[in-house]
């Protein structure tokens, strides 16, 4: 099956399916939701419970929005940057209170799906991409935060360190490869 | 339960790996054959003077105990990928080499000779050799079009160089373990020393 859409790859499986994908094959994408939900679980209380619902609520909204924005968004540095940042907070051990993170994590998922959004407005299947890529971070949402969720043992707390550690360094990386090759 | 956890853990790393890994119906696919995944994974593998600085930090994470066992592998990625970025963005830092090369040996010996500085200064020493660890692998990042693909998996490879160290680390709990440690922090100073002489010469 040809695809359909640009920024997309076929998986036979139409825009839905291709959208599941795209959360997968773009790991900046990826590794911001994976950021988020280590940040959440590292944050304990509420904000791990409420992530399933709020970030792909918050990713539909933001991709809704970038569907109508009148030209494609180009963030590549922006949200490598942002990527860093969040999985630093992990790195670092931060725990941040639900009423500061729940909203920061609100305005990274739909500031974030603003460029997937715009990347896919105008071509038929787009709607159907965006809410495939929704669903998908959904299910990874609640998976993590499953297998995540406090109490846990400490090596699981060191895990979630080093994986913030993984994620900054991974994105610090991109970040000099964006500058020394500007899209 | 814990049964089920492991399980769940073994398939979602299982199901994050098969996600990554780069496959020719990719639309964006490599532009260059370096820019994927497999190529960032064994990059740092094939050196041996960062495979053995790398296990280094583990072996001496592990001799040093908690909490430097786990603080030095957080920080050690951290500090690498900023060596790197000032790599790529082409900082030049002299001796890049050389201190390769001094990492291996000087961390060799920290594990050959069972030295335990405070958390702080082991943390500076090592984050030290990561700049120039970082620095070396971010000049040498090839262009393409995976290359977080080809980040992400360096930095993994060279956490589970860590995770290496530390396991072989933990051998000290058993009999004969400590001596086998102190072998291989020797090695490791060992094959330090020769990268140190081939570069100086």
């Amino acid at each position: 099956m040809i695809a359909l859409l640009a920024h997309l790859t076929a998986t036979g499986y139409g825009p839905w399916g291709d959208g599941m994908a795209r959360l997968f094959l773009e790991p900046t994408e990826l590794l911001l939701v994976i950021a988020l939900v280590l940040l959440a679980v590292q944050s304990g209380g509420p904000s791990g419970d409420r992530l399933p619902l709020l970030l792909p609520l918050a990713w539909l909204l933001g991709g809704l929005i970038g569907l109508h924005l009148p030209a494609e968004l180009l963030l590549a540095v922006t949200c490598t940057a942002v990527v860093a940042a969040a999985g630093l907070l992990v790195a670092l051990g931060v725990r941040l209170r639900p009423r500061v993170l729940l909203p920061l994590i609100a305005l990274l998922a739909a500031g974030f799906a603003l460029v997937p959004g715009s990347a896919l407005a105008g071509h038929p299947g787009a709607l159907a991409a965006l809410l495939g890529e929704t669903v998908a971070i959904a299910v990874l949402t609640t998976l993590l935060t499953q297998l995540l969720a406090p109490p846990h043992p400490r090596w699981r707390a060191i895990a979630v360190r080093v994986g913030g550690s993984w994620i900054t360094a991974g994105s610090l990386l991109m970040l000099g490869w964006l500058i020394r090759h500007p899209q | 339960m814990t049964r089920i956890h492991w399980q769940s853990t073994v398939l979602a790393t299982a199901a994050g790996a098969q996600a990554l890994a780069p496959t020719a119906a990719w639309a964006h696919a490599d532009a260059h054959p370096g820019g994927g995944f497999v190529t960032g994974f064994l990059h740092p593998i094939s050196g041996l003077d960062h495979v053995v600085a790398m296990v280094a930090v583990g072996l001496w994470g592990a001799v040093l105990g908690p909490p430097a066992l786990w603080v030095l592998p957080v920080a050690f990625p951290l500090v690498m990928a900023f060596g790197g970025l000032l790599g790529l963005l082409g900082v030049p830092i002299p001796g890049v080499e050389i201190g390769i090369a001094v990492s291996g040996l000087v961390m060799g010996l920290m594990v050959l000779f069972e030295l335990r500085p405070p958390l702080w200064l082991a943390a500076l020493i090592v984050s030290a050799f990561a700049v120039f660890h970082g620095h070396a692998h971010g000049a040498e990042l090839p262009a393409g079009s995976n290359a977080l693909h080809y980040s992400l998996a360096f930095v993994i490879a060279t956490g589970l160089l860590h995770l290496v160290g530390i396991l072989l680390g933990e051998t000290r709990r058993w009999p004969g373990g400590r001596r086998f440690v102190q072998g291989a922090g020797g090695v490791v100073a060992l094959v330090g020393l020769w990268f140190l002489e081939q570069g100086l010469t």
